[in-house]
């Protein structure tokens, strides 16, 4: 431990400031309250804050970011922002490093993000005690009053002088601008030592449930009253999440400028507490109810994070608590209102809710990650109208290579000014190129419908889990696809019936809502005339002038009509949110285990990767996880087939 | 061929035609992609034959709703500038009072008969908004409108996108400007049911947000009443609140 007079702390942070070429962010006065930002001089740092407004989150994953930058006058112009600049941000304190730490855990985990990474490599930080506790704080319940890593410097004020821990070697370094340092004499060492362990006592507001035990509260406490109660007060303003240093969630938006050539996409902040959150293009919002978003969050803290990475994604800031305009979004009040409205004995059933990776320091070399955003170009090389909203696009990867995609994964397509829409490959691997279908619904597929072979489209993915093509060889499968459903879908028929050999018993149902929406007409029909598969097909109606030659009635009318042994036969179900309600019920009646009935699901997707938040169903990330899932493992979560 | 844009205006401060005029540099590149036809605020010549029509300000009068529903008939597409536009406008208040009390109020020096039923720029004003008489496409909420978010619509409807009108509150961008929320200083807001895109602009100039740009589609307006009510305003007070721009969702005629 070094220490340094506070004359001379005050020179080294104007040193910095001046001969570093670092950018120096501090925390500042920002009216009555607190905020990181830039540092003209040292005389502007307030080491003696309580807690600022947002967290230093916004240095790695800024309000605002370019994720990368296009330019329409050149038939696929896409490049990577800028290299962020060098930073050093001065203040952080230890709950905040603690969430730091997390979002390591999140960005650079599996999937390694390569803008977080950037900003991560190139921000230094000085960590500093907390001198005055904010009144809604709670890190001392957390357990992050105190960190032992997670910081480059870290400062401990000790009036007219200042304690100095060296937490790395780049920290270190940064002493080169330093003045007057001497080694800590044993009193100092131990005056610290004090002041951080009467540190990590405070700020503890009669938590009753510890950290340990909220994921079990959690879970049995799913359907309290607790949460109508709380959540008739909200806002669903976001405010708490947005607030939040362990919220990640984010959304993504094209903007073309003016010239109407040049444009970037940009990554920007999202909250589960908003409604648009989880809406689709169908107009579907899957946690429509003020509710259902409120207990989001709090789970998302407690239950499904934790489940993920080990951590409790909490820290106990309280600026969730404090800027909570109705004052319902303070976790101390949610988790001891549980506890007091069915007490019980909570079990810890996490053994540490502070696990976070520690071997993620590679993060202090190489930039070998991906840029997660970034599409690769590729060529629509045959347009063919199979209805009057849907259009198929056969597209070939511009590097040459195959998508190597398995049946039931999806891309993520990327039309440069107008956004990126998650569309499911629907060929069957073979071949160097695919095809996908694409409905005419809103900006992304009206423009796609625009194209015409040769243009060009970004394409990312393969992603999700496609169906299990190989497992399923041997067995007899029952295919019910309903609607659009049937897109999906037919990259597995296909990949069935050019292995067909390798399978039992193939039966296939296909319903529509009228037979001019029917896709794949010439397919279907082929599907008739095989002796080696069943086939039915069924519209809900017919109108006058059309003409239809399978069966009428809604997709369960055909399930008896056909002959498959339940036991045996596994069900692959692909259609709109209702159809999976009928048929899982009708399957289930007829005997077919819940494990043999396989279905795809949609929900609204930005990054395709498990980060952006937006397809959680519970704590499942359908682009992770799915889009394909076994019934058995969707049943138990409530957000599945509401 | 560019297509050709003329700018009208009803009852309105027209503070919004004058934000475009005050696009600066970027009305040159917004020349160079749209023709103005007519335009009172920015030039002279006037045209009859255009494309796109942006229409500001309430519609008050048999007269007014009879030149609103012409440009409607002439229009390929049809914007609503401005809150006067989107909403009705401050001047939507008026509509709580009979006309003959308005006019008592604000016309007291006036001859009774200049101001009578008989002459047509007087009668009947009751403050619509253009989407109670006619079809509109793009609204272009506010009060007044944000210019870099009419560039944006503008660039959206040129390239067959949807316009960029944000529908989460006014508190995002609050929050994301690292605004001090005003009611942890004891203030009050209407930021949490006012749509956002405006980038919290009162807020960030220590103002209370008096949701000019009408509410988000889904308000929890109860829970936002509960909360003024809860800082302490009167009864009154959190009415004057509720109706200043938005007085559309509680008007008991003609409202949504
Ligand atoms: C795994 C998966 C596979 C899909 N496969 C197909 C397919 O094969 N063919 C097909 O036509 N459609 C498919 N969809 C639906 C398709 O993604 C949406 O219709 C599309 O995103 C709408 O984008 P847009 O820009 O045209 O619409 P807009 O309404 O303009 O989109 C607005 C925003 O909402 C998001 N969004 C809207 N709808 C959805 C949605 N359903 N899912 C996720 N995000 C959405 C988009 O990201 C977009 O940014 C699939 C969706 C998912 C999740
Ligand atoms: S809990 Fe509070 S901060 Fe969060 S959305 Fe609701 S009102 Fe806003
Ligand atoms: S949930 Fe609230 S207290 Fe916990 S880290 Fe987030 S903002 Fe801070
Ligand atoms: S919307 Fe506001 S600024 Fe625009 S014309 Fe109406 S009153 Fe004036
Ligand atoms: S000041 Fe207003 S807009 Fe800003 S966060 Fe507070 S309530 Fe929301
Ligand atoms: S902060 Fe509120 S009142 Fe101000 S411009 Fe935005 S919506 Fe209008
Ligand atoms: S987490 Fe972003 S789409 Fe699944």
């Amino acid at each position: 431990m070094k220490i340094i007079k506070r004359e001379d702390f005050k020179a080294f942070v104007n040193a910095l400031i001046k001969d570093s070429g670092l950018d120096v962010e501090g925390v500042k006065a920002k009216g009555e309250k607190f905020a990181f930002g830039p540092l003209e001089s040292a005389d502007d740092l307030r080491l003696d804050y309580d807690v600022t407004l947002l967290p230093p989150k916004k240095y790695f994953l800024p309000q605002y970011e370019q994720l990368l930058k296009f330019d329409l006058s050149h038939p696929f112009s896409v490049d990577r922002p800028e290299y962020p600049r060098r930073k050093v941000v001065i203040g952080v304190h230890p709950y905040d490093i603690a969430a730091i730490r997390q979002m390591d855990s999140y960005f650079l985990d599996t999937d390694i993000s390569a803008n977080y990474l950037r900003r991560r490599k190139n921000t230094l930080i000085i960590g500093c005690d907390v001198m005055k506790v904010q009144e809604k704080a709670f890190f001392g319940s957390m357990g992050t009053g105190v960190m032992h890593s997670g910081y480059d410097l870290y400062l401990t004020d000790l009036g007219d002088r200042v304690a100095m821990e060296i937490g790395t070697e780049a920290g270190s370094d940064l002493l080169r601008y330093a003045k007057n340092i001497r080694e800590a004499s044993p009193v100092e060492v131990q005056k610290v030592k004090a002041m951080r362990e009467a540190m990590a006592q405070k700020a503890s507001r009669g938590l009753i449930v510890k950290p340990t035990g909220w994921h079990d509260l959690l879970e049995k406490n799913y359907e309290s009253e607790v949460w109508k109660k709380q959540s008739d007060k909200c806002l669903g303003c976001g405010t708490c999440t947005l607030v939040c240093p362990t919220c990640f969630c984010y959304d993504i938006q094209d903007d073309l400028n003016l010239d109407l050539k040049t444009g970037e996409r940009l990554r920007t902040w999202d909250g589960c507490l908003l409604r648009k959150f989880t809406e689709i293009g169908s107009g579907e919002v899957f946690r429509d109810d003020i509710l259902d978003r409120y207990r989001h969050r709090f789970h998302r803290k407690g239950r499904y994070l934790p489940d993920r990475l080990g951590f409790v994604a909490c820290v106990g800031c309280g600026r969730c608590a404090s800027q909570c305009v109705p004052d319902i979004a303070d976790p101390v009040n949610l988790i001891n209102m549980l506890f007091e409205a069915s007490p019980h004995l909570v079990q810890d059933s996490l053994s540490d809710p502070h696990t976070v990776r520690t071997d993620l320091q590679v993060i202090q070399t190489g930039d070998d990650a991906k840029m997660l955003h970034m599409p690769q170009a590729a060529t629509i090389k045959r347009v063919e109208k199979l209805s009057a909203k849907e259009t198929m696009f056969e597209i070939t990867l511009d590097s040459g290579k195959t998508l190597g995609h398995t049946p039931g994964q999806f891309v993520e397509v990327s039309i440069m000014g107008m956004g990126e829409a998650p569309i499911s490959v629907s060929s069957a691997p073979n071949g160097k190129s695919f095809e996908i279908v694409v409905r005419k619904v809103g900006d992304v597929t009206s423009k796609i419908h625009t194209m015409k072979a040769g243009d060009k489209v970004g394409i990312r993915g393969p992603f999700g889990r496609g169906f299990n093509v190989e497992g399923l060889k041997g067995r007899n499968i029952l295919f019910i696809g309903g609607g659009i459903g049937i897109i999906p879908m037919r990259s597995f028929i296909n990949y069935v019936l050019d292995h067909r050999k390798e399978y039992g018993e193939v039966t296939i149902l296909y319903g529509c809502k009228e037979p001019c929406e029917m896709l794949f007409s010439k397919e279907v029909a082929s599907w008739s005339k095989r002796d080696d598969i069943q086939h039915k097909r069924t519209v809900d109606k017919c109108p006058d002038g059309e003409c239809w030659d399978g069966d009428l009635g809604v997709i369960t009318t055909l399930i008896p009509k056909v002959k498959f042994d339940p036991k045996t036969t596994v069900a692959v179900v692909v259609g709109p949110p209702i159809m999976y309600k009928f048929v899982n019920r009708e399957l289930l009646k007829l005997g077919v285990p819940e494990e043999n009935i396989v279905v795809s699901l949609e929900r609204r997707m930005k990054c395709g990767v498990g980060k952006c938040g937006h397809c959680q169903i519970n704590g499942v990330y359908v682009c992770k996880e799915g889009p394909v899932f076994n019934y058995r493992d969707l049943k138990n979560l409530p957000e599945a087939f509401k | 061929m560019k297509p050709k844009v003329a700018i009208f205006d009803f009852a309105s401060c027209e503070g919004c035609e004058l934000q475009i005029v005050n696009l600066e540099e970027a009305i040159i590149d917004v020349a160079k992609l749209v023709d103005i036809v007519e335009f009172r605020e920015a030039m002279k010549e006037s045209s009859d034959d255009y494309d796109i029509a942006i229409v500001e300000g309430s519609i008050a009068r048999p007269i007014d709703e009879e030149r609103l529903k012409k440009i409607r008939a002439k229009a390929k597409i049809l914007i609503a500038l401005g809150a006067c536009a989107h909403l009705g406008g401050v001047q939507r208040l008026g509509n709580r009072f009979s006309p003959d009390e308005n006019k008592k109020e604000v016309y007291h020096m006036a001859r009774p008969e200049d101001i009578s039923d008989g002459n047509p720029y007087f009668k009947e004003p009751r403050h619509r908004a253009l989407d109670e008489v006619v079809k509109v496409d793009y609204t272009i909420p506010g009060c007044p409108i944000n210019r870099v978010e009419f560039a944006k619509v503008l660039v959206a409807l040129l390239t067959g996108k949807k316009p960029p009108i944000p529908d989460y509150p006014v508190c995002v961008e609050c929050k994301k400007k690292e605004n001090t929320c005003l009611y942890t200083v004891g203030g009050v807001c209407m930021g949490p049911v006012a749509r956002g895109g405006c980038d919290a602009i009162c807020p960030t100039y220590g103002g209370e947000c008096e949701a000019c740009r009408g509410y988000v589609s889904h308000p929890h307006e109860k829970a936002q009443m509960d909360v003024l009510a809860k800082y302490g305003l009167t009864a009154e007070e959190i009415m004057n609140r509720k109706t200043m721009f938005t007085s559309r969702y509680t008007e008991k005629k003609g409202g949504e």
